[in-house]
């Protein structure tokens, strides 16, 4: 038996990657929801192969790569992510991983990575039981469903402004909460402590699900990100239509990126600038005798080497909620 | 969409591009008209026949080349929509406003959406300008704004 560590904060991730195995690959499996705890279990000897995930509360996956490095951890790693920039491609295999597979894992590609590697004698008889217990045991619910379809959408995203602007764009985990609408206002001000902000919003829906994408820029940054662009902005109007081009990339990747794992098609409507130069309090103004909750999926890019950061929000009516579950249900289970 | 589509509502469905009140342009990579509909004919007074094949800056020399490629160029290369609004830039080609009693603005305002097509092998081989004519909504825009600046 080869001692396997399969290593995400998502529940979903492992679920779906833990499938994807080859069911006659004879491994016994170890899971970890972050780099510490992979470590851990490494330095146990759980791991002699580990399936790793980047982008990861506590321990990340490029510092858990340089952790085995540091350590001199026996160990081949095998990086899994929704990550999909070509710099974080050159990274991870820089910090020493075997190869690079793009989530959600496809079982062909993961199999042949593995005969590649030579991790995987074909010959061997099916021996699928411990996945199966495995996958029994594990339990996703509709947060972590949506966090991890974002993740990998987000990604994507990524990848395409990590092209547009020549940059590496570092991710976070990203939040997904459901809120009073006050709620969300108050924590939208929090967040953005007062600074002078433009916003530029876009409507969608598909297949009963709809909600608005909002894209804010802070003020103080987009100087340097028309630099990054190599465009000249004479006058406030032409800066306007640079935040609609650039919302347009990021919303539509993202939205295009979680229609795709759902199994819908979003129709966008035109984006709209909001405001410019204006407080958080004067670009919102949430709908509340309509609006009692609403789901909220955030996001937030920042560009490595630039003080540039975008925030995307992506606000779901109510009524999309549950529409939202039947479709993620089919992920789940 | 139906998930079949008979010969009938192929025909259907060509129809409803040509006459639905918007304009639909599908251009290869080279700005080459392939389709040109019925909003697109009556506005600029030409026919597919004589447009068929030429650049659209050959055919409308107000449109701003360094912008329009500027969008076209992140829809090829990335694969997402981009969009004009007639807030920022009041049109791609300049239709004189066709009516004489209610239209009070000298052209039609309007919004850009562009769309990549994809080819067999995924790459974006074809993009459609589809073209809204938003006048009443600026002109509404924009009286309100000067009676409020009036005020």
């Amino acid at each position: 038996m080869i001692p396997l560590v399969v290593c995400d904060d998502s529940n979903m991730a492992r679920k779906q990657l833990i499938r994807a195995l080859p069911a006659e690959w004879p491994v016994t499996i170890s899971q970890a929801t972050n780099g510490q705890e992979a470590l851990a279990a490494l330095r146990q000897g759980l791991g002699q192969v580990m399936l790793l995930d980047l982008t990861m509360p506590v321990l990340d996956g490029y510092e858990t790569l340089a952790a085995i490095r540091a350590e001199g951890l026996a160990c081949k790693v095998v990086v899994v992510s929704g990550d999909v920039q070509d710099e974080a491609v050159r990274r991870v295999k820089e910090l020493g991983a075997l190869a690079f597979i793009k989530k959600p894992a496809d079982p062909e590609t993961l199999r042949s990575t593995l005969l590649e590697l030579g991790l995987f004698d074909p010959k061997a008889t099916p021996t699928a039981l411990a996945q199966a217990a495995v996958l029994d045991e594990l339990k996703v619910n509709f947060r972590d469903a949506l966090r991890e379809v974002t993740n990998v959408a987000m990604g994507r995203a990524a990848a395409l402004l990590a092209k547009v602007l020549n940059v590496f764009v570092q991710l976070p985990v990203p939040q997904v909460n459901i809120f009073e609408v006050s709620e969300l206002h108050m924590t939208l001000t929090d967040a953005m402590r007062g600074e002078r902000l433009s916003a530029v919003c876009q409507g969608f829906i598909g297949d009963g699900i709809a909600g608005e994408a909002l894209l804010l820029f802070h003020d103080s940054e987009v100087v340097d990100m028309a630099k990054l662009l190599g465009w000249h902005p004479k006058d406030d109007n032409q800066t306007s239509e640079m935040l609609l081009d650039l919302a347009s990339i990021l919303t539509g990747a993202c939205l295009a990126g979680i229609a795709e794992q759902i199994d819908v098609r979003f129709s966008q409507g035109h984006p709209q600038l909001l405001g410019q130069h204006s407080s958080i309090e004067q670009l919102i103004h949430l709908n509340q005798r309509r609006w009692r909750k609403t789901l909220a999926i955030e996001v937030s890019y920042s560009l490595e080497a630039h003080n540039v950061h975008f925030d995307l929000l992506l606000l779901f009516t109510e009524d999309s909620i549950k529409r939202l579950t039947n479709k993620l249900n089919y992920l789940m289970n | 969409m139906p998930a079949q589509i008979d010969i009938k509502e192929v025909h259907w469905l060509l129809d409803i591009v040509q006459c639905i009140d918007v304009g639909v342009i599908v251009l290869d990579r080279q700005y080459q008209v392939e389709v040109w509909n019925s909003f697109m004919e009556n506005h600029s007074g030409m026919g597919p026949d004589e447009v068929h094949g030429k650049t659209l800056f050959s055919l409308f020399s107000e449109i701003d080349e360094v912008w329009l490629r500027r969008k076209v160029d992140t829809v090829v290369a990335l694969g997402t929509r981009a969009f004009s609004l007639w807030e920022q830039h009041p049109y791609l080609m300049h239709f004189k406003n066709y009516q004489p009693i209610t239209g009070q603005e000298e052209f039609m305002y309007q919004n850009v959406t562009l769309l990549p097509l994809g080819g067999a092998g995924d790459a974006v081989e074809h993009i459609c300008v589809v073209i809204y004519d938003v006048t009443a909504a600026a002109t509404h825009k924009k009286q309100l704004e000067a009676a409020q600046a009036n005020r």
